[in-house]
């Protein structure tokens, strides 16, 4: 439990909260102020629109990686991986420590992205029931992320870069041309989530927004939860095999 | 009982025939040695293998050959073993977020220390910190952060201290404090090993000496014992004498004396017996009626012994 709050306190200090919080709340704020340029667009529209053009794939995906990326990968460079591993402690626990940190703090800012772009589109429309699945939708895609991108900050300084290059040029280019492989987005994950949980109205909707084809619930828990055991099991391998200076 | 000096009786660390290397890079080099109770220095100039020794022997690092066990295991399969084993690394390795007593207390908390605020309280004294650790790390000098991560290996009372460089950035007087508590601890009976370049500082510091010299076990004992076994290299010893030239060239005559100089009317003898040299002297002064007042040697050193053995670097 020590290792998942301080992992937690380290990978989202005072101005990274102000920074992130910041950001996940562009979503909602970028909704706000485009409801008066574009009145004539159905809300629901608009509200999509910021789910499946912003949210889930920019704004989740690099909150995500910044922030799990340095839940190892900081603790190699400033050299205080020796202090945590040379402890009486298995080394599969503190990978799952690292990852659940990780995953908390990554969890809460997608969620309240999530929550605060649901919040004003229920304003406008006084149609909630899209806030919850929205907000468990980026949680999901956080989780995966996280699961991804915690070792991959132990292999490499320039985690950010490749998790980058996987989310813009893998997942919005290569797979948002062939659907096929929607299935190794994290992010299409999340909206796999939202699409199964959200009212059917807008289950519907997200069919014009390509968003036809998604996995349902169970499988999308089911794949993120392997995700994050191979993550635990890669992290622990890595942790036991590797030289840790 | 070993012969070997550079195995102990009872050892708590033993290497066996170990190497590393990194990539082409042979960091370290066939060296089979063992650390018991007490200080052993662990001396060799900067990029000898000193660190990465440490780390082979906390398991942060696999040795490409060769065997290391602590405490009978090696610890990256046995990480129980870290109950026992405190590691204060050369590199920064503090949160600078943290106090110095969250830090401490951290430590505590990882290493399963039951009474945490006693034992965080109790290793903030040990090293002096106490009107700072509630500081943030951020804000510490070198030294206070060596001494603050001094007190995180020592939190969980460990047999076994290894302490890469500790006394780097410290100043004259938490020098000499860590020198003292170090000894103290040896005197306790744990294992303490302590890397350094300074050779003051490990000759203050240790019992017995381990000297790496380009990834190679150099040398291993006491300084005295290490310059004895130095057989190819004769003693240099100054005499102080009313009457220099004239000993020297009766000197010259001895044979176990190997050469000698005259410089500034101080005489030099080289010897490579300094027990008879030390008897040989005195009667030889009596014979021409010269008056000694002084008989040193000048490389019994670990200075001395340390120059010979890194040779010409």
């Amino acid at each position: 439990m020590a290792i998942t709050t301080t992992t937690m306190r380290q990978v989202l200090g005072l101005r990274r909260a102000v920074i992130f919080g910041l950001a996940a709340l562009a979503p909602a704020l970028v909704f706000l102020l485009t409801s008066q340029a574009l009145a004539d667009e159905a809300a629901l529209d608009r509200f999509l629109g910021m789910v499946v053009g912003l949210y889930l794939p920019l704004l989740v995906p690099i909150v995500s990686l910044i922030l799990s990326a340095s839940a190892l990968g900081d603790e190699r460079r400033d050299g205080t991986l020796s202090f945590l591993v040379l402890r009486p402690i298995p080394r599969s626990v503190i990978a799952g420590s690292k990852v659940l940190g990780a995953a908390i703090v990554v969890s809460a800012l997608n969620a309240l992205g999530g929550g605060a772009l649901g919040l004003v589109y229920g304003l406008e429309t006084g149609s909630w029931g899209a806030t919850v699945p929205l907000m468990l939708g980026g949680i999901i895609a956080g989780i995966v992320y996280t699961a991804l991108f915690v070792p991959l900050g132990f292999f490499t300084d320039r985690a950010v870069l490749a998790g980058l290059a996987f989310v813009l040029v893998f997942e919005n280019g290569v797979v948002s041309a062939l659907s096929g492989l929607s299935a190794l987005s994290p992010w299409r994950l999340g909206l796999s989530t939202f699409s199964s949980l959200a009212p059917d109205a807008v289950t519907t909707a997200l069919g014009d927004f390509g968003a036809a084809d998604l996995s349902g619930f169970g499988s999308t828990i089911g794949r993120t939860i392997i995700v994050a055991a191979l993550s635990i099991g890669l992290t622990t391998l890595v942790l036991r095999k590797r030289d840790l200076a | 009982m070993t012969t070997n000096p550079a195995l102990v009786d009872s050892p708590t660390i033993e290497m066996d025939d170990v190497t590393k290397w990194f990539g082409q890079k042979v960091a370290v080099s066939n060296v089979t040695c063992s650390f018991g109770s007490g200080v052993t220095g662990l001396l060799g100039p900067n990029g000898a293998g000193k660190t990465t020794m440490l780390r082979m022997l906390t398991g942060l690092i696999r040795p490409s050959q060769g065997k290391i066990r602590v405490l009978g295991v090696w610890p990256r399969t046995s990480p129980k073993v870290y109950a026992n084993v405190g590691l204060v690394p050369e590199e920064a390795a503090v949160y600078p977020s943290m106090t110095a007593r969250s830090y401490i207390r951290y430590a505590a908390t990882l290493a399963g220390v039951d009474d945490l605020d006693g034992a965080t309280a109790r290793a903030i004294e040990t090293v002096a910190l106490g009107d700072a650790a509630d500081r943030k790390l951020a804000g510490y000098s070198k030294g206070m952060r060596q001494r603050a991560k001094v007190a995180a290996a020592l939190v969980a009372d460990p047999q076994i201290l290894i302490l890469d460089e500790p006394l780097n950035g410290t100043d004259p007087v938490q020098r000499l404090h860590l020198i003292n508590l170090f000894r103290r601890l040896g005197d306790e009976g744990r294992t303490v090993v302590v890397s350094s370049h300074v050779l003051d500082e490990v000759e203050r510091m240790s019992d017995r000496v381990i000297a790496i010299v380009d990834g190679r076990l150099a040398a291993a004992g006491d300084v005295a014992a290490i310059r004895r076994a130095m057989t190819d290299i004769p003693y240099r010893v100054r005499v102080d004498t009313d009457k220099p030239r004239v000993l020297a060239a009766r000197l010259l005559e001895e044979s176990l004396v190997h050469g000698v100089a005259v410089d500034d009317g101080t005489l030099h003898v080289e010897t490579g017996d300094l027990a008879a040299l030390g008897r040989r002297v005195p009667v030889v002064a009596r014979e021409i009626d010269a008056r000694i007042t002084g008989f040193r040697p000048e490389d019994a050193s670990l200075e001395s012994v340390f120059r010979y053995l890194v040779g010409g670097r």
